[in-house]
């Protein structure tokens, strides 16, 4: 797979605090989170990227070019959305879009035919003609979007691209991002959000204090920082004895039973998906659902930081 | 360097300055100044000045103007380009983009230029209307062009100032605070070097007044228009405190050209070398 970004020993030293050095790449077709508290060198790592920042040391590749130097060259291609509000309050969304299509030199006939096809990708089009500053934080964040995906980029650079967005815009964004990603682009996304991540991404990077503290596929991020998994079954009718029999099964820590559902410790290294749901079928207790919990992305990533910290 | 990038960016400097609401202010109270006091001295001290000098009042409305309201404006427009974008972390993405920094700097500063030239321009044609509407039809206009001209370049001087502060720095009040300082200090001193030069008659202090930047602002359009105005608007000039300058057209220009170089030059080495500014929170 060949790398759209490349980080290779990249500091960048800010005098008070140093990050770095990181060392990462992402392939084309990826879609990738970048996780992290705040401070830790996401940003940092994203601007270093677009060339908006240069590293004091190492070596940062986008597209195979240096961003910094060969700006022009190396962002071709490459869409950004930033965190909030760093739009044109000014201006409206279809002059937004047209000034975005003039720095990508697109002729007049693409952008009159791109602009209108862009808003209405991330529902603006009613919109076109409104003061950026009168619109919400959520349709300025889907602009945000709408700017980055002008010129038809294949690398999309999303900073926290749900925040201020209401459900049924988060929904509709993952379609978006998935479509996306079918037609071949890649995502680099910046997020606090671990289910979005969980939901959209198959890779994470973390970063904790200025240094990569993981790098990998998230089914891998979790079982590298969790010391057990949590699995849980919805069942029709649980029973003290289905409880017994899976507490049974080699590798379960514990088992417990609330209203309809059971929650499973398996150990670490373990995937016993398989024998707890031929165990739940064995005692006919009607299996409705079974998977790894939601959460655990979330105590992986609290896990991962607090063990490097 | 991309030339249709360039304009594009300019074009959104003129957009994006128009869109503050102090320059507009700023636009319309130099256009209050160079059309109300034309009423004023006809509807109060028309008989103040002779009937023969009537054709020449336009003259009141373009140097009184560009002694001090345009070189405010050039700081005003000039100071926020570059700060207030780092201030409101739209650079992060209009640099985003595939452009250069170059075209982006360009564009930038063209936009700007452009839009105190069409305040220079809006100034000389209003003063120009308001003196004929008042004072009855204006004659030697035909150097008008050319003082217009030499006004434009003459803003280069602190517009370049303004636009480095705002670069340096990186936040438009301080950039402006800074610009404004450097243009009245150079007034101030001077006022003052031309004093001490009067009482003393030391040519050293007229020497140190000749470099200082508001010397070839204020003195390159009175050097241009004055050898084409006849004795009645030098006498409105002279009325109004404008007199000619010991300097030649030459070193004006060249002191202009210097100062405008010196300070985009040091502005486009920052801007090249430095990171793209985070937003202010």
């Amino acid at each position: 797979m060949d790398s759209v970004l490349e980080l290779n020993q990249a500091v960048k030293d800010y005098g008070s605090r140093v990050i770095g050095p990181l060392s990462f790449s992402v392939g084309r077709g990826e879609v990738v989170g970048l996780l992290g508290p705040n401070g830790s060198g996401k940003s940092t790592s994203i601007r270093m990227a677009l060339g908006l920042a240069r590293p004091t040391t190492g070596e940062v590749r986008l597209m195979g070019m240096d961003p910094y130097r060969q700006h022009s060259r190396a962002l071709v291609g490459v869409g950004y959305s930033p965190e909030l509000p760093n739009l044109q309050t000014f201006m409206t969304p279809a002059e937004l879009l047209t000034l975005v299509g003039r720095e990508l030199s697109l002729k007049r006939s693409e952008i009159d035919a791109q602009t209108p096809k862009v808003l209405e990708n991330v529902g603006l089009l009613a919109y076109r003609d409104y003061r950026i500053g009168k619109l919400s934080k959520g349709m300025v964040q889907r602009l945000s979007v709408a700017q980055a995906m002008m010129g038809s980029p294949s690398l999309l650079i999303l900073d926290e691209p749900m925040i201020g967005i209401d459900p049924a815009g988060v929904v509709h964004f993952r379609s978006i991002f998935r479509e996306f990603v079918s037609g071949g682009g890649t995502i680099i996304m910046s997020s606090h959000i671990m289910s979005e991540v969980e939901n959209l991404c198959s890779s994470v990077a973390v970063v904790h204090s200025g240094k990569l503290v993981f790098r990998g596929g998230i089914s891998d991020f979790i079982e590298s920082s969790l010391n057990s998994r949590l699995i849980l079954v919805e069942v029709r009718t649980p029973s003290p004895a289905l409880v017994e029999k899976l507490r049974v099964i080699p590798g379960v820590r514990s088992v417990t039973a609330t209203e309809g559902s059971l929650a499973i410790t398996a150990e670490k290294g373990t995937d016993l998906r398989s024998e707890i749901s031929s165990a739940v079928v064995a005692m006919d207790a009607g299996l409705l659902s079974i998977g790894y919990s939601r959460s655990e992305i979330d105590e992986a990533y609290v896990a991962a930081i607090r063990g490097s910290g | 360097m991309n030339l249709e990038r360039v304009l594009a960016f300019a074009r959104y400097e003129i957009r994006r300055a128009t869109a503050r609401k102090k320059v507009l202010v700023l636009v319309v109270v130099t256009i209050l100044i160079s059309t109300i006091p034309v009423v004023l001295i006809r509807s109060v001290g028309g008989s103040l000045l002779p009937p023969d000098d009537y054709p020449y009042l336009w003259v009141f409305g373009v140097f009184v103007v560009q002694g001090f309201f345009l070189p405010f404006t050039a700081l005003l427009i000039a100071a926020g380009s570059m700060s207030e974008e780092y201030e409101q972390g739209t650079a992060e993405v209009l640099l985003s983009k595939p452009v250069t920094r170059d075209e982006y700097f360009a564009g930038k500063f063209l936009g700007g230029y452009a839009l105190i030239t069409g305040v220079i321009v809006l100034n000389a044609i209003l003063s120009v209307t308001a003196a004929t509407f008042t004072f009855g039809v204006q004659e030697a206009l035909l150097v008008l062009p050319a003082v217009v001209l030499s006004q434009v370049y003459s803003a280069l001087v602190f517009f370049s100032v303004a636009f480095m502060s705002g670069e340096l720095v990186r936040r438009s009040s301080l950039s402006y605070i800074i610009a404004s300082a450097v243009y009245f200090t150079s007034e101030v001193a001077g006022i003052v070097l031309r004093a001490i030069y009067g009482i003393t008659g030391n040519a050293f202090y007229q020497q140190i007044n000749v470099f200082l930047p508001t010397t070839p602002v204020t003195s390159l359009p009175l050097q241009v228009g004055l050898p084409g105005l006849p004795a009645g608007a030098k006498f409105i000039l002279s009325f109004i405190g404008s007199g000619p300058t010991e300097t030649s057209l030459t070193f004006s220009l060249g002191l202009i050209a210097l100062y405008a170089l010196a300070a985009t030059l040091i502005a486009r080495s920052y801007f090249n070398l430095a990171d793209v500014a985070k937003r202010v929170a």
